[in-house]
């Protein structure tokens, strides 16, 4: 449904020194600096597939979602949606596909949604009937019939975003683009929202391509993630094996039943693993994969043990991790 | 068809969407203006009981028709708004849309001008009848009829000409000295500032090739029937013609502008 073939894309933009000095040079001379946003980049997303693209600041995400949307020209390579090629942007691409912002407004900010969605009805030619029906349905799902004849502005964050999916789902693409769907949702509403991606993405199975920097929506939404990092895909992948292929060890807790004395971190301990706490109460190392079990009945043979856990290393703390190792 | 009523409605729902403002811009601005006209008017006959061609009373008229029918073919609620778009990456949403940008800008604006055509209405519409009609000019059902197509064709022939020089934001960013400059230019050669007969002779033909003229002008000359049948037709092929010009040049720049599109802000 989606695929990138060696896609780039560079950006030349003006830099200028700080100062009025520069500001006055900067009217005759200008200084570019030439940014490769993203390099060379292949992957393919098949339908019913949701993909998290997941990266720092700056690391190319967005554009990549743009050039797939057709929002912009790459500078090189090739992709295709559904067949097409997206910059060209034909009326039958973009009649299957929905691009969501979370930080760009797509709705008529001065009007009740309703009106939006009966002027999106006429933009995509849904017939009415379609329109009715799957419009009573996102309204349902999402919970929002009381607003939609609220002024948009006057919505919360929560609610318009709700209202943004509906805006871009009437039509029923085929192709999702996701972009920080949840950015500024209180916890509730982004709950709200991962649980419709994902009861949507059952029943309509599209494609769906996904960026967010809230962990929770990548592990809640995504099986599989490309991890881009300047411009270049440095991981593609199940979510799952990221922590296997790059977590090699794992965090043993140990509760402590109550101690007079705090557990001093001896060498002993150290031998075991990496000393992330110790305490009267708890013992918390980070210990390589192979030795856990080992390490674990060393710790109930030494300590007063009342509770052991093996957990494995945070998804999210992985992630950074590839990224500086990669940077480095 | 439907499309473009319907984004017509949608921009007519959202200028009335704040009454206060709907009504400030519908009677406070115009009156406001109305006052402007009449000391402009004023000033010019301070010292005789003509200028050029005009009597006090004709040329009170040409400004109450030019301000009418200028917001009519201005629609200045559509000012900047496609370079803004580029420039802060709203243009992104109306890319993935699958309709013209063109086309939905230009219902768009069509859609704005509902303020306008409720000034003209409620107040242009009883001016000829307080005022009176001067001698030597006539409003009747055909000139009014004259200047209904020759507004409309001002309307689009004013879009198409800002249209260009909005998409120069795909490259320069912000262009709204451009804007400025355009207005003034079209406002003096369009005949918003002077009527265009006072202009000296030799400047007419060449005024009667530009395109402004046919903008704001043209319309008047037509409602107030100092247009002949013959050249008002001729005026109509030429603006028609500015029209198609000026379409070209859109579709040309818009190619090469989306090109260097970077959808920031996004």
């Amino acid at each position: 449904m989606i695929e990138a073939t060696k896609l780039s894309k560079t950006f030349t933009t003006h830099k200028k020194e700080p100062g009025l000095k520069a500001s006055i040079k900067s009217l005759f001379v200008r200084n570019t600096i030439t940014k490769h946003a993203v390099k060379e980049v292949s992957f393919r997303v098949d339908e019913g597939e949701i993909v998290g693209l997941v990266g720092a600041n700056g690391a190319g995400k967005t554009t990549l979602v743009k050039m797939l949307a057709g929002v912009i020209h790459p500078t090189s390579g090739d992709a295709r949606v559904l067949g097409h090629v997206p910059w060209k942007r034909s009326n039958d691409f973009r009649r299957q596909i929905a691009l969501i912002m979370g930080q760009k407004a797509q709705l008529w900010w001065d009007l009740p949604a309703a009106d939006s969605f009966l002027l999106l009805r006429e933009i995509y030619q849904i017939p009415e009937p379609k329109f009715r029906a799957t419009l009573d349905y996102l309204v349902g799902v999402l919970e929002v019939k009381e607003q939609l004849t609220v002024q948009v502005r006057r919505l919360s964050l929560g609610e318009r975003m709700k209202m943004e999916l509906i805006a871009a789902l009437l039509h029923g693409p085929r192709v999702v683009y996701l972009d920080e769907p949840t950015i500024g949702l209180d916890l509730t509403a982004q709950r709200a929202i991962r649980d419709f991606i994902l009861k949507y993405r059952e029943e309509h199975r599209p494609a769906m391509l996904l960026t967010s920097h809230y962990m929770e929506d990548i592990e809640r939404l995504c099986k599989r993630i490309l991890i881009i990092r300047e411009g270049e895909i440095v991981y593609d992948g199940l979510l799952e094996k990221v922590v296997q292929t790059y977590a090699d060890h794992k965090v043993v807790t140990a509760h402590l039943h109550k101690r007079p004395e705090p557990v001093k971190e001896t060498d002993e301990l150290r031998a075991m693993g990496q000393v992330e706490k110790c305490n009267d109460l708890l013992i918390k190392l980070r210990v390589p994969r192979l030795r856990v079990a080992e390490v674990a009945g060393e710790l109930l043979k030494r300590y007063p043990v009342a509770d052991l856990a093996i957990e494995e290393v945070d998804v999210g703390t992985i992630i950074e991790k590839i990224m500086r190792e990669r940077s480095a | 068809m439907r499309l473009f009523w319907s984004i017509v409605g949608v921009q007519v729902r959202k200028r009335m969407a704040y009454r206060t403002d709907f009504w400030i811009n519908s009677i406070v601005a115009f009156a406001a203006e109305l006052g402007v006209a009449y000391f402009i008017v004023a000033a010019m006959f301070s010292g005789g009981d003509r200028v050029g061609e005009f009597s006090r009373h004709g040329m009170l008229l040409y400004y109450i028709s030019v301000i009418l029918i200028g917001k009519v073919v201005r629609s200045t609620d559509m000012e900047h708004v496609i370079a803004g778009d580029i420039y802060d990456g709203s243009l992104s949403r109306y890319l993935v849309y699958p309709t013209s940008f063109f086309f939905m800008k230009y219902a768009t604006q069509i859609g704005s001008l509902v303020p306008s055509l409720v000034q003209i209405f409620l107040f242009g519409a009883w001016v000829p009848f307080v005022l009176g009609v001067p001698e030597g000019l006539q409003i009747t059902p055909w000139t009014v009829a004259m200047c209904a197509v020759a507004l409309f064709l001002g309307n689009a022939l004013h879009f198409l000409v800002t249209y260009p020089i909005e998409l120069v934001s795909f490259w320069a960013d912000n262009c709204w000295s451009l804007m400025v400059l355009h207005r003034i230019v079209a406002g003096l050669l369009g005949g918003v500032l002077l009527p265009l007969t006072l202009f000296p002779a030799w400047s007419q033909k060449v005024l009667a090739i530009l395109p402004f003229k046919y903008m704001f002008s043209f319309p008047v000359d037509a409602l107030l029937g100092r247009v002949t049948p013959a050249a008002f037709f001729q005026g109509v092929g030429v603006a028609i013609g500015w029209c198609a010009i000026m379409a070209c040049i859109s579709a040309m720049v818009w190619r090469r502008g989306t090109l260097q599109y970077t959808g920031v802000g996004m």
